[in-house]
């Protein structure tokens, strides 16, 4: 028998099919869109289409309770810093960077949260910031790495706020300075905004689709905190973590 | 009593909803009668010497709670912001402010049709300058005396000579409040409203020390709307008897063992504002986490120990100066340390209110100083006491949830 766990977050849900002893069978991840319960059911659809699976369905994101059927929720936090210390089984750090909001685990070495932390009100520096821009810029997200790797150097963006960043960056084009410039600026500020939640350390997991999707952060992060891993389908890893959970850790909804 | 969730309600709330209904009552009268005067007040303002001299007082924060409770204030601040308050400032004053530009109160449901009108304003600024901006308002609009008592901020020492600058401030209020009274001033009254006073402060501190029992017979919940006495009514006999009948239930609980949050697995200190729109989801969600949030800064910031009816005004700048708001980083810190001790306290919330930076002590690195010395762990989340656009609830339900699978981790 598989299990299924589920992150439903705001931008994407992701799900993974976990076999007996704990390996992931499958995954998926569609757009959550406006309704939470139609993009589990198509995961769950798709996840349980050759392989039985056992209820309840392991949960975590802001949907975690919107699962037509058994379900058992956690705080995609918690799951998260489970499935990185199942994984790596060290003291260390985890950056998520997802599509509304960026979080900061810090895991001691027997594999207890010592301290989290979440961006605060705006959204600079995650998902929703690069697909603001993406779309100002009229350039798909999906180009933005290539557009980076070309960049002669690095601008810096100053503001905290997303519109003021979009309209900071209209002002660096009518300067004439160079897209990739620009798109290389973009991603570094992403970096600092994750640098200004705690004093990073070296051994650092970065995690989430942004890292996935954009393997050049990765790289820059790399530059600065040579230790930096990321794990193949780490946007996948919440998911997982709640499977390995296994049980309800504090009572959620 | 329970309503089900694990939630007990104090039977002494009855008595309360009373206690407060009478002063309200007694604020409408002395609005209503051409003889009898109204005094606004600051919350840690000059009061007993206000109830002294015969006024009926009336607190505007109280005001602006009730308006955050009744979740209106979303309605009332954007008046004020259009009418020149910045988003960013007090939303106490904002909301109150905009309410009475839009002419509604809270207060209809305790049978007045406006806040009573003042004839005169007294502040002090030993919790923030926005009051004297806040009161201000008021005092142009009325065309009303304004005075105030000017306390220094981050004190470390409390010292002799900053106690008489302070209590002059208050001597000096006198001869300015007696024509508004068109009474002479009483040294014998105000000894007795500085007696009254210290024995109420005596009584909450008891009735807040019951939570130092495990498990805990109230919560910062219960505290939140049971402090409204000792905030409204300190220096008069209605708060003196309130918080005998609430301290009798607190005892009557330790002796049954009956707890606020009925399955008490943590234990939590509040540090900062309560977030009054969303108070009754918050004690429901902490209910559900089995934890209960035994103390606050916020609550025990009505304990007055120092005032001594021998020497009221010395006394009273000495009491309303070592309050904690008033005082440096390291006094802070130690008073924090003390209550995390006594309360046996598994980790701390911060709530950071955006306009409030005087009561949100994560700011200068207080957080990660008392954690480096207590190793007791702590959580920030962003939030207003007010202002509902500065909190997301959903971002603070997954922290709080977290903290709590942190703190499970530890035991």
């Amino acid at each position: 028998m598989h299990r299924i766990g589920l992150d439903l977050g705001t931008s994407y849900s992701k799900g993974v099919l976990v076999t007996s002893d704990n390996r992931i069978a499958a995954y998926l991840a569609v757009k959550t869109g406006y309704d939470f319960k139609s993009a589990a059911k198509k995961i769950i659809d798709f996840l349980s289409e050759k392989n039985e699976i056992e209820y309840p369905i392991y949960s975590c994101g802001y949907g975690r309770e919107q699962i037509d059927g058994a379900y058992l929720a956690n705080s995609e936090i918690t799951a998260l810093a489970r499935a990185v210390f199942a994984k790596y089984q060290q003291a260390l750090e985890v950056i998520d960077i997802g599509g509304q909001d960026t979080k900061y685990i810090r895991i001691s070495a027997t594999g207890r949260v010592e301290k989290f932390k979440l961006n605060r009100k705006c959204a600079a520096g995650t998902g929703a910031f690069l697909e603001e821009i993406a779309f100002r810029l009229d350039i798909v997200p999906e180009k933005f790495d290539e557009l980076a790797g070309q960049a002669t150097e690095s601008i810096k963006l100053n503001s905290y706020c997303t519109v003021f960043a979009v309209s900071e960056i209209l002002g660096l084009i009518k300067q004439g300075i160079s897209l990739p410039n620009i798109i290389l600026g973009i991603y570094n500020s992403i970096i600092k905004r994750c640098e200004e939640m705690a004093p990073l350390q070296n051994a650092l997991v970065l995690t989430g689709g942004i890292p996935d999707k954009h393997a050049k952060i990765v790289q820059l992060f790399k530059e600065i905190y040579p230790g930096t891993t990321s794990p193949d389908l780490s946007q996948f890893l919440a998911a997982y973590g709640c499977v390995l959970l296994n049980k309800k850790q504090v009572y959620c909804k | 009593m329970s309503d089900g969730n694990g939630i007990r309600k104090l039977e002494s709330v009855v008595r309360l909803k009373k206690t407060m209904g009478d002063y309200f009552t007694r604020l409408r009268q002395a609005a209503e009668s051409p003889g009898r005067r109204v005094a606004w007040c600051s919350s840690v303002g000059p009061v007993e010497l206000l109830y002294a001299m015969d006024f009926e007082v009336y607190f505007p924060e109280n005001h602006a709670a009730m308006i955050g409770v009744s979740k209106k204030a979303a309605e009332y601040i954007p008046i004020t912001n259009a009418y020149g308050y910045s988003p960013d400032v007090c939303s106490y004053l904002t909301s109150d402010i905009g309410a009475f530009l839009k002419q509604q109160t809270p207060l209809a449901k305790m049978g007045l049709e406006s806040v009573p009108k003042p004839d005169v304003l007294v502040y002090n600024t030993n919790q923030c300058r926005e009051v004297a901006d806040w009161f201000n308002f008021y005092a142009k609009h009325f065309n009303v005396p304004i005075m105030g008592i000017s306390t220094p901020l981050n004190v470390a020492e409390v010292s002799q000579s900053l106690v008489r600058y302070i209590s002059l401030q208050f001597q000096e209020l006198v001869p300015k409040l007696e024509p508004v009274t068109a009474e002479k001033f009483d040294p014998d009254k105000f000894k007795n409203t500085v007696r009254l006073s210290k024995e109420t402060c005596a009584l909450w501190r008891k009735v807040l020390a019951t939570a130092k029992h495990h498990p805990s017979p109230i919560n910062f919940f219960d505290a939140c709307i049971h402090m409204g006495p000792i905030v409204v009514m300190r220096g008069t006999r209605y708060a003196l008897d309130y918080y005998k009948v609430l301290l009798a239930e607190l005892e009557t609980r330790i002796k049954n063992n009956a707890a606020a949050v009925a399955s008490e697995k943590y234990r939590l200190y509040w540090e900062g504002m309560p977030i009054w729109f969303k108070l009754s989801t918050m004690a429901k969600l902490f209910d559900r986490l089995q934890t209960c949030i035994a103390a606050s800064t916020y609550c025990s910031s009505w304990i007055f120990d120092d005032l001594d009816p021998e020497n009221p005004f010395d006394s009273s700048a000495l009491a309303y100066t070592k309050l904690f708001i008033v005082r440096s980083e390291n006094v802070k810190q130690k008073i924090l340390e003390k209550h995390l001790q006594e309360f046996s306290i598994d980790g701390i919330i911060y709530h950071d209110a955006k306009t409030c930076p005087r009561n949100s002590n994560n700011q200068h690195g207080l957080q990660v100083r008392l954690y480096e010395k207590t190793d007791v762990p702590y959580l920030e989340i962003d939030g207003d006491f007010n202002d509902s656009r500065c909190y997301s609830e959903e971002q603070s339900v997954i922290a709080i949830e977290t903290f709590i699978d942190q703190l499970a981790m530890r035991k």
